[in-house]
């Protein structure tokens, strides 16, 4: 992992940090991305695939990397090849990947291509054919071994078919198609000029052609077919070099085949791009002051007519423009390919200018020196200014040994000084999740001064811990500092600030019922019961006393008390249970039949005594 | 022979699912260095239209319906949108419910700027990258700005970002954001360290960084109030292949990983945003007395009362039961009377019994669940609280028994003395008479 991590790197920081000139590309395809390459083209050759095209794509892949497509993958991807390889069922372009793929596993045994040919020639004949399956029939059958009977008649064809659709895609087609029919594909260099102009050019930086990787891969590769019209100048190899580069990450067999493709084009063209690049780090330190640069071709090869003498122009530092080496030789490293530039200078970024024959590139390179902290000191003034502030002096990586105290009329002071100037120092209160950072402001000659006014800068009163962080781009030891603690009261402030939470559960509520009415004892309540109930027993008991006399009753009355009775009985009903419509509906008949009966004793009564009053 | 056909049918329901997306690209180019995450979003059934953001032809909606669901601004530095795009279009699309995922970069242009700032973000100014002296990769190319973030520094929601802990170190590049701490719908999904700032690196230190320390927003998100989602992330690198496939190694300390937690977390986030996850609905609402089945017409006060809200989230497609502990019914007049946490059981069905309070009047049952990550999911059910009738107040209290017993002596009284009144032979008279 390791190994694979460095050499990502290498190959990240080469693709991205040569700034570009006109003669000289700033990357080359890694061996950390041809190892990916294989990677994906293994695991589309184990792929239980319908497509018959991976795994052509997966092999030419392994071809153009030179390896060997691995043993043990052998077997699987052929018989794959082999199922799927129906002249009936497949189109020109995946039977001329099948046939294609079956030579470049180097598979046992034959394919069985009966059919094909006849496919092929029906395909040459047709004016209907499309340039591209014109393209990839003629390959098949180049392939198998037979000459294109008529070179000059599917020439013609072509230039038909071109008249309908001139796309990008049938163009790159017609390209390849012309090489392989030598004079009789002349017609094609007319159209080299045109199609180069179409390519689109992006950030100044990149070539490519509208349709992607595999479109640009095509054209490539088609164009370079023909030196003598040496259709791309060397600007135009090197950005299409530079788009390739940028597709490094291409995942798919397809899109990396076409690259290797194009690549390889590139690099075996007269207008190879010759790629000049920082190799590892592109920052020295003091004890280690070699900056390596490989000077190679898009593969990471060395070039064919090696190209010297690679000499550093000048070497400038870009804070102050001041030139501080030039025409310096560069002196040949470890490998062919690499050549090795002592930078021993002060700390900083530098412009690099780098001639290797007549190619030549601007690289930036950094140069890596440490910081210290010289003095350090630390306290509390006052915000008026009354009285002179007591400082502390403190040395890295020491802690204050006791907590300051601070309160809102106060202002927290820091001043350090350091041995160079940074970019980032700052001086971070932290407290829990809460942290307030302060920017030192620079003084000249990297003194450094905070000052905080506790009153304004803090809303809330706790301890915090003082930390200063120190880091630059070109200092070898970035360092957070745990200076300290600080306690800071403010008045009229809360101690916790108080966390509105908007989001989450809320805390319960549960409704208060109002409390029952307090009631007298049972016994009380009892007690005020029998005396109510007193007078009408009283009643009783005198009567049973002194005795009651009834014999004035008659049965005539019995109707009458019982109405009477039936009405009290009615209101108890009543109490318990009745509504009131219920109690007016009985109470009519019962009231009607009491006064009746009531009025016809009451008249009795009255009759019979009138007598006795007229006895006296 | 029909069964191709269905087949078909069911295919192109299966691609709809997931529902249209723009993508507006810079170039071509990002298109195939972003691919890993396209094709993400491809194999999930999103139909991806890809357009250069100064197209001409650019539209979002024709006669009043929008064309897509979705929009992908992968285009930091286009000056103007083309076609009919511009921020009062994205906005309007917003309110519209629709999701926007926009990467920016160090060199964001003021369409994008205005775009964040019109959904609660602030971008750092143009060419400040996020810089780090003490947390960065080691292919870094000297400026320390390609950070390596902790996933502990992801936002503890792992409905937005998947599980924290199972993800590898991140990577970044880009520029810094700064979200209004105040606005309740803004979530800072990834933030920097302490020791970060976002400054132009090559410029020495003269004002106050805008975004520094953890204040630094690295990825920003904004659940709006119709549950439309914003994602703004200051770097386009996030999302690509390299970053994607690339490993992990800060140059101090332990962070290491052979693949870094870029596409879990942008495939999360991309779930996210485009409402794969955290969507919630209301499958049913019952409510009833305690003991019965149906709901009443209307409750009296002091009633038990039980209260059953089924709760569903959208997951892979299908909607299925919903589980949490801290879903809370309210029952609500203008204030609410009565919170409780709702008891959950298997499928997804909530449950809450409580006493009705002793105040009569108009109430609501109301669930509000709001939670990060999560659609607001907000039912309420009205119902009506009367007072006891006169035939419910209690009988037969003790302390009234005089009162009973004095009515009813009188009545007893009046009944007997009536006879004794009316039937009794005067003994004196009688004396008398004798």
């Amino acid at each position: 992992m390791k190994m694979s991590s460095k050499l990502l790197l290498i190959c990240l920081l080469v693709a991205a940090l040569a700034s570009l000139s006109e003669a000289s590309i700033g990357g080359y395809i890694c061996p950390y991305s041809s190892k990916k390459f294989l990677d994906i083209a293994s695991k589309a050759l184990k792929a239980d695939t319908q497509d018959i095209s991976s795994l052509y794509h997966a092999a030419n892949s392994f071809k153009i990397l030179n390896e060997a497509v691995p043993a043990n993958l052998k077997p699987v991807a052929c018989q794959t090849v082999k199922k799927l390889f129906n002249v009936e069922t497949l189109e020109i372009d995946n039977l001329f990947y099948g046939v294609e793929s079956f030579k470049l596993l180097g598979c046992d045994g034959k394919l069985s291509t009966e059919g094909v040919v006849k496919k092929v020639q029906d395909i040459l004949q047709n004016e209907k054919s499309s340039v591209a399956s014109l393209h990839y029939a003629s390959k098949t059958q180049t392939f198998l071994g037979q000459q294109i009977s008529n070179q000059a008649k599917l020439a013609q064809l072509v230039q038909a078919q071109l008249k309908t659709d001139d796309s990008l895609l049938s163009l790159g087609h017609a390209l390849h198609l012309a090489a392989s029919l030598g004079q009789s594909g002349k017609f094609i260099t007319e159209r080299i000029e045109d199609i180069v102009v179409q390519a689109d050019e992006v950030d100044g930086k990149l070539l490519q052609w509208e349709g992607g990787l595999s479109t640009t891969s095509l054209i490539i590769t088609g164009l370079l077919q023909f030196p003598a019209s040496s259709p791309l100048n060397q600007p135009q190899a090197d950005k299409l070099a530079n788009y390739l580069l940028s597709r490094l990450t291409v995942q798919t067999p397809k899109g990396i085949s076409a690259l290797l493709e194009a690549a390889q084009a590139l690099a075996t063209s007269k207008v190879s791009p010759v790629s000049i690049s920082v190799t590892g780090q592109n920052s020295v330190t003091l004890d280690n002051p070699n900056l390596k640069i490989q000077v190679s071709d898009i593969f990471g090869k060395p070039l064919k007519t090696a190209l010297s003498p690679v000499v550093a122009q000048s070497a400038t530092r870009i804070a102050d423009d001041v030139v501080v080496l030039a025409k310096q030789p560069l002196n040949v490293g470890a490998k062919e390919t690499e050549f090795v530039l002592p930078l021993k200078l002060e700390p900083g970024y530098y412009k690099i200018l780098l001639n290797a024959g007549p190619h030549s590139t601007t690289l930036t390179a950094r140069v890596l020196g440490p910081v210290q902290v010289k003095t350090f000191e630390i306290g509390l003034s006052d915000a008026d200014q009354s009285s002179a502030p007591k400082l502390e002096k403190l040395t890295h990586p020491n802690k204050l040994n006791k907590k300051l105290q601070g309160d809102s009329g106060q202002n927290l002071l820091v001043k350090f000084t350091l041995s160079r100037q940074v970019h980032q120092a700052f001086l971070r209160l932290s407290s829990g999740k809460k942290e307030i950072i302060f920017v030192a402001g620079h003084e000249s000659n990297s003194q450094y001064k905070v000052e905080a006014d506790l009153g304004q800068e803090l809303p809330i009163s706790d301890s915090f811990n003082i930390e200063l962080i120190i880091g630059d781009s070109i200092i070898t030891n970035p360092f957070r500092w745990q200076v300290g603690e600080i306690e800071i009261k403010i008045t009229n402030a809360p101690t916790v600030a108080s966390l509105k939470t908007l989001r989450g559960p809320k805390p319960e509520i549960e409704h208060m019922f109002r409390k029952p009415e307090k009631r007298p004892a049972k016994a009380v309540s009892l007690l005020f019961t029998g005396l109510t109930a007193a007078p009408f027993l009283i009643l009783l008991i005198l009567w049973s006393r002194i005795g009651v006399n009834l014999s004035n009753f008659s049965m005539r009355a019995v109707p009458f008390h019982l109405g009477f009775g039936a009405i009290l009985g009615l209101f108890t009903c009543f109490w318990l249970k009745l509504d009131m419509f219920v109690t007016c509906a009985w109470l009519i008949p019962v009231g009607g039949f009491t006064f009746f009966t009531g009025h016809r004793l009451l008249s009795h009564m009255a009759r019979s005594k009138k007598p006795e009053k007229a006895d006296k | 022979m029909k069964n191709p056909i269905i087949l078909i049918f069911a295919f192109i329901v299966a691609a709809k699912a997931q529902g249209n997306t723009l993508v507006l690209l810079d170039n071509q180019v990002i298109k195939e260095t972003h691919s890993i995450f396209f094709k993400s979003l491809q194999d999930r059934g999103y139909t991806l239209t890809f357009k250069i953001a100064d197209d001409s032809s650019l539209v979002l909606s024709k006669y009043g319906e929008y064309l897509y669901e979705n929009l992908i601004i992968f285009a930091p530095s286009v000056i103007e949108f083309g076609g009919n795009l511009n921020v009062d279009t994205i906005t309007q699309f917003i309110d519209n419910g629709g999701n926007v995922l926009v990467a920016g970069s160090e060199s964001t242009g003021d369409i994008l700027r205005e775009l964040a700032s019109e959904v609660g973000f602030e971008v750092d100014e143009e060419g400040a990258f996020v810089i780090d002296h003490l947390n960065y990769d080691s292919s870094d190319e000297g400026q320390h700005t390609k950070l390596v973030v902790s996933s502990e520094n992801l936002i503890d929601a792992p409905v937005i970002v998947g599980i924290k802990k199972n993800i590898a170190p991140i990577l970044y590049q880009g520029t810094g954001i700064l979200a209004d701490s105040e606005n309740p719908l803004v979530l800072p999904l990834l933030t920097a360290d302490s020791t970060a700032y976002s400054y132009q690196p090559d410029q020495a230190i003269k004002e106050y960084p805008h975004a520094i320390g953890k204040d630094t927003v690295l990825i920003a998100g904004l659940q709006a109030r119709n549950n439309a989602r914003i994602v703004f992330s200051g770097s386009l690198s996030f999302f690509s292949d390299e970053y994607f496939t690339s490993p992990v190694e800060k140059v101090s300390g332990d962070l290491k990983s052979a693949k870094s937690g870029n596409e879990d977390v942008a495939v999360a986030i991309s779930q996210w945003v485009f409402k794969e996850h955290g969507r919630l609905r209301v499958k049913a609402v019952q409510h009833h007395k305690a003991g019965e089945n149906a709901p009443p017409h209307d409750y009296t006060i002091m009633d038990d009362v039980v209260y059953k809200i089924g709760i569903e989230i959208y997951d892979n497609g299908k909607w299925k039961p919903f589980s949490a502990n801290d879903v809370q019914l309210e029952f609500v007049r203008i204030d609410p009377f009565v919170r409780t946490t709702l008891k959950s059981n298997a499928n997804g069905v909530y449950e809450a019994k409580f006493k009705i309070p002793d105040v009569y009047g108009v109430y609501q049952f109301k669930v509000d669940y709001d939670r990060v990550g999560f659609t607001r999911l907000y039912s309420t059910t009205q119902v009506s609280v009367r007072p006891l009738q006169h035939t419910q107040y209690e009988r037969f209290i003790d302390s009234a028994y005089p009162y009973y017993t004095s009515a009813f002596s009188m009545m007893l009284g009046l009944f007997v003395f009536s006879i004794v009144f009316l039937h009794m032979k005067d003994d004196e008279k009688k004396s008398k008479n004798e």
